[in-house]
């Protein structure tokens, strides 16, 4: 026991420790707080998933307590003392996405401030859409042109998150009101959209979010072609994806702004059809 | 963070006078501060270093005035060097400027020296030492110009807020000199510290093979968005702290100064928009941001809030390079970071530089017209702006040109940053004054700059010349100056003119914005004026302190103005002036090797090089040899370096038998003393073509590559001339002075050894 004890003080100078409560859920969450603690020969961070608590030890010379929880607070993980970045937060794998502690307004409006195009207000509230009159397949084309938006900025994550947002405005939908137009299209499309925004969610890999975004397109143009849409929808076409086979997509703007390529081609392609 | 804090005052009376030296005689408005400034050693980093504290602080004391104040400032000198303070932005008496050898004579060591002048502006303003290389020891401070409490241009909800002045900064333990020998050798140290070598196996790894190749074909070296590695970034002198003073709800004005040698940094808030509503001092309409950056020597008003309960916010200013940080808490409670910069995208840059640069080293900006930093082209570094960096794209390049065909993207949106994202960026083209800034009629001059430099013998200049090269530029009181500047070097340039605002033209009419400092970006074309309304001999540099140093300025005077009194031998202060860029840098390097010495030595300035080599061996079968050339570069990328030399050699023919060199020409290689004359050329791939006749009218010609990044700290090296000699090295980086090397040489054949370079 007291050997033990020497060969641990033995990695760190000057050693100091402290408890501190760090929030979390699971075994993924303690390897990646104590991963993020540790530095080798100046701080070690144990985490108990059950109880909370950190116990942190450190070489007093070297560092800090709030140099520590700094570093596990940009890994995603409140603490006591400091908030993790929103977009550190949103990182997390699923698993990990614990309760947070602070205000959750504050948290609502960052996320909105994220979004390039301001989401219209019922986009989340699905409840809101089911009215009769109002196009209840609206949710389903903001998805997709969030998605899209992502994909522009080749923003792997955000577009993972977007389309699992697209994902929920599919499952939303209730055939039944559909017009019977929309309806028949809708049962034909409805499997391949979901898988494709399904793919698109589990990974964060652009390049591969980019191959289901061609055939989730073509399924989308299916789908507006026949519903009465308030605006303008532009059908755009890009020449070279896909080794010169071609992509298309939808969008809101007439100016072009590629998703499958980004800032790199942003504004190769033109449009092929305006739908109104 | 106490440990980086301490600092040592040795004595404590000094201490005691210093800590609140300021008498205010309200009759005469006159405000008085007394600094004292002396020789320290602080512990930023775990070490003991020497720095310069004034009031045994740094940065220096905030000094703060209302207009119409008269200023009496008296300066100490307790150490064993010059000084000088130099008041940032602040309109003044020539003769009060405080630059050392042109405004006055040097405050010398023991001296008491008094600047006195009346406060006739109001804004955030700051003042820094302008003798050599102190500020980047510690030598910068606030300056805070209040309003009057009737002025008509107070703005209610402005400038009523809680102010707290804010003075940003680097620190290296590394001594300044140093650096500014290492900048001047090219030495690739900070690249190594910093993370961003660029070498040809990263290159590879990324999938930038070609774009490394490229690179280096334009003789380029690699690309870094600043030059200098520093150990901590600092506000108000702490890496953290925090304004616990502060109240949710409440919103507070950030006075910031920019008092960093050679950084520039992004500023961003946890707690939502950052508004500006000011810049160098003078008031802008309110303008909402994400993010700005704030250039070298800049000072920016920001305007942030509390939103939450018990939440500190983070402030958080990023050098250009992302290596670090420094925060600063606003608010009391828990502290809500906010995300880091993320990485730059080295390669991204540097292909980016491929495309813009020509093969004769002008920048090439395809027809964009570039100016207000609006269009940015390190975007395509940025991985928040433009994504992250995709690993390996198959074929990426070629893509792009088959792209380029059928539809050319529109350049301006491929690197206007608030297009491309939804996080708006400050530019200059978005800064409004309040107020009317038309100029009084008047004739107009016109003077061009353009600013010229190359990042491989860290020469900067205006026009390809260094102050001391360039005359005097006289302009005429009562004229309207108008400035326009293009950035033709590799580099940004934050540009700051003495003693005067200028007007930067950029769209907003009769309500351009006033400054004093203007960063400009590679490519970029910038307008500016202002009328000449103060005689003296006023400096115009780029604000970098290395480029400063290495003779990147003018200096502007008046026709028919009044001599400086301070001056009293004007052609010696002169000359004291210009001998910061004439400066001589000092280089050397020797292998230990088990077959023998390898060394040179090297002495350089701007234009000027005098560099022996040598090679030792431990007997005379090997041979011993030195080469000496004095040269001169020529040109602005100084491609080309004709010599003059001289060669000695003592050897008993050895390994390699050679005595004809492949011109047909028989050499006296055993033992021989020779003059030359020669030339040094720059091939693409950053080869060494030297030619030299010698005088027994032999002809050697050399190809030479010395430091061909192969990995992140080895450095290949080749050599082949016309004598059929050549040789083969490879150099591991150790630490900053210490390597390892082996290599092959035909003369003395393999050997390993220690590499000790200063």
């Amino acid at each position: 026991m007291l050997l033990s004890f020497q060969s641990f003080s033995a990695q760190v100078d000057n050693s100091k420790t402290s408890t501190v409560k760090i929030y979390g859920n699971c075994g993924m969450c303690e390897s990646a707080i104590e991963k993020a603690g540790n530095v080798k020969k100046v701080a070690t961070v144990e985490w108990n998933k059950d109880s909370k608590i950190a116990t942190l030890t450190y070489d007093s010379v070297k560092t800090n307590q709030d140099e520590i929880l700094r570093r596990i607070a940009l890994a995603g993980y409140d603490s006591e003392h400091f908030f993790a970045p929103d977009e550190a937060y949103a990182k997390l794998p699923a698993c990990c996405h614990y309760e947070r502690a602070k205000a959750a307004t504050h948290k609502d409006e960052a996320m909105a401030n994220s979004t390039i195009n301001k989401p219209e207000a019922g986009m989340h509230d699905h409840s809101a859409m089911t009215s009769q009159d109002k196009n209840q397949l609206k949710a389903v084309y903001e998805g997709y042109f969030s998605l899209k938006d992502a994909l522009i900025k080749s923003d792997g994550s955000a577009a993972s998150a977007k389309a699992k947002d697209l994902l929920a405005a599919i499952n939303a939908v209730k055939m039944e009101t559909l017009k019977p137009e929309e309806h028949t299209v809708w049962m034909k499309v409805k499997e391949d959209v979901t898988t494709d925004a399904e793919h698109i969610t589990e990974t964060k890999e652009v390049s591969h979010q980019r191959d289901h975004f061609t055939t989730l397109s073509k399924n989308m143009y299916q789908l507006i072609k026949v519903s009465k849409n308030d605006a303008p929808v532009y059908y755009q076409h890009c020449p070279m994806y896909n080794d010169g086979k071609g992509a298309d997509w939808l969008s809101k703007e007439s100016a072009i702004k590629n998703p499958y390529y980004g800032s790199q081609m942003l504004s190769c392609g033109k449009t092929v059809e305006t739908i109104n | 963070m106490n440990r980086s804090q301490r600092i040592y005052k040795s004595i404590v009376l000094t201490v005691i006078i210093a800590l609140f030296a300021v008498h205010i005689s309200y009759g005469q408005k006159v405000v008085r501060y007394h600094l004292y400034v002396k020789d320290t050693m602080v512990n930023f980093t775990g070490k003991e270093k020497r720095a310069i504290a004034v009031n045994g602080q740094i940065p220096m004391p905030t000094l703060t005035f209302t207009e119409g104040d008269t200023a009496e400032i008296y300066v100490h000198n307790e150490m064993k060097e010059n000084t000088s303070l130099h008041w940032h932005g602040v309109f003044l008496p020539n003769q009060e400027d405080g630059v050392p050898y042109l405004t006055q004579m040097p405050i010398e060591p023991g001296e008491t020296y008094i600047y006195r002048f009346p406060i006739i502006q109001h804004g955030t303003h700051w003042y820094h030492s302008h003798s050599g290389l102190q500020e980047q020891l510690g030598m910068y401070g606030s300056m805070i110009l209040n309003k009057r409490a009737n002025d008509p241009t107070f703005r209610k909800g402005i400038d009523d807020l809680p102010t707290v002045p804010v003075v940003l900064s680097e620190w290296t333990d590394y001594n300044p000199n140093n650096v500014e020998r290492m900048l001047h050798n090219a030495s690739d140290w900070f690249a190594i510290k910093k993370g961003a070598t660029q070498s040809y196996s990263e290159a590879i790894k990324a999938g930038h093979f070609k774009t490394k190749v490229k690179n280096e074909w334009k003789r380029m070296l690699a690309m870094d968005v600043s030059d200098v590695y520093y150990d901590r970034f600092l506000m108000n002198g702490k890496n953290q702290s925090t304004l616990s003073q502060l109240k949710t709800g409440e919103k507070v004005r950030l006075r910031i100064s920019n008092g960093g040698a050679s950084t520039n940094f992004w500023l961003t808030y946890a707690g939502g928009k950052i508004t500006v509503v000011a810049n160098d001092g003078n008031d802008v309409e309110p303008v909402e941001v994400d993010r700005l950056l704030i250039a070298v020597s800049e000072t920016y008003d920001l305007v942030v809030s509390i939103p939450a309960e018990n939440t500190a916010y983070e402030f958080l200013a990023t050098p250009e390079d992302r290596t670090k940080s420094a925060s600063l808490y606003v608010g009391s409670g828990t502290k809500q970071l906010i995300s880091p910069l993320p990485r730059l995208k080295y390669f991204e840059g540097m292909k980016m530089m491929n495309g813009m640069m020509k093969m004769n080293g002008d920048l090439d900006d395809m027809g964009m017209n570039m100016s207000l930093n609006q269009m940015d082209m390190n975007v395509v570094m940025y991985p928040e702006i433009t994504g992250e960096a995709n690993k390996k794209d198959k074929g990426a390049s070629g893509d792009q040109d088959e792209h380029a065909n059928h539809s050319m993207p529109s350049m301006e949106d491929q690197y206007n940053s608030n297009k491309l994202s939804d996080i708006v960026t400050l530019n200059y083209a978005m800064l409004q004054s309040p107020e009317n800034t038309t100029l009084p009629e008047g004739p107009v001059r016109e003077l061009r700059f353009e600013l010229t430099g190359n990042m491989n013998r860290y020469v900067w200049s205006l026009d390809n010349k260094v102050v001391s090269e360039a005359d005097k530029i006289l302009i005429r009181k009562g004229e309207n100056v108008r400035i326009i500047m293009y950035n033709n070097s590799m580099m940004r340039h934050p540009m700051h003119l003495h003693g005067h605002d200028f007007r930067v033209l950029n769209g907003k009419g009769k309500n351009a914005p006033l400054k004093n400092i203007i960063d400009i970006m590679p490519m970029e074309t910038d307008t500016l004026e202002f009328n000449a309304n103060v005689y003296g001999d006023w400096f115009f540099h780029c604000h970098i302190l290395y480029h400063m140093m290495s003779g990147m300025g003018r200096v502007i005077g008046y026709e028919n103005q009044p001599k400086n009194p301070l001056i009293k031998n004007p052609r010696s202060a002169q000359r004291k002036l210009f001998s910061d860029d004439r400066h001589f840098h000092f280089m050397a390097e020797n292998d230990f090797a088990t077959n023998g010495n390898d060394g040179m030595l090297m002495f350089q300035n701007t234009r000027w090089s005098l560099g022996t080599e040598w090679r030792l061996g431990y007997n005379d079968m090997h041979g011993y040899e030195t080469e000496t050339h004095i040269g001169r570069y020529i040109g602005k990328m100084q491609w080309l370096m004709p010599f003059i030399g001289f060669d000695w050699r003592y050897r008993k023919m050895g390994i390699d038998e050679q005595e004809e060199n492949l011109f047909g020409q028989s050499n006296t290689k055993d033992n021989r003393t020779q003059f030359s004359l020669g030339v040094a050329y720059t091939l693409p791939m950053l080869l060494i073509l030297e030619t030299e006749v010698f005088h027994d009218g032999n002809v050697r010609v050399q190809l030479m590559r010395e430091d061909i990044p192969v990995t992140k700290r080895a450095r290949m090296a080749l050599m082949i001339n016309s004598d059929k000699e050549y040789m083969v090295g490879l150099r591991y980086i150790l630490a900053k002075n210490i390597g390892l090397r082996a290599h092959y040489d035909s003369d003395m054949g393999f050997g390993v050894g220690m590499n000790l370079n200063y």
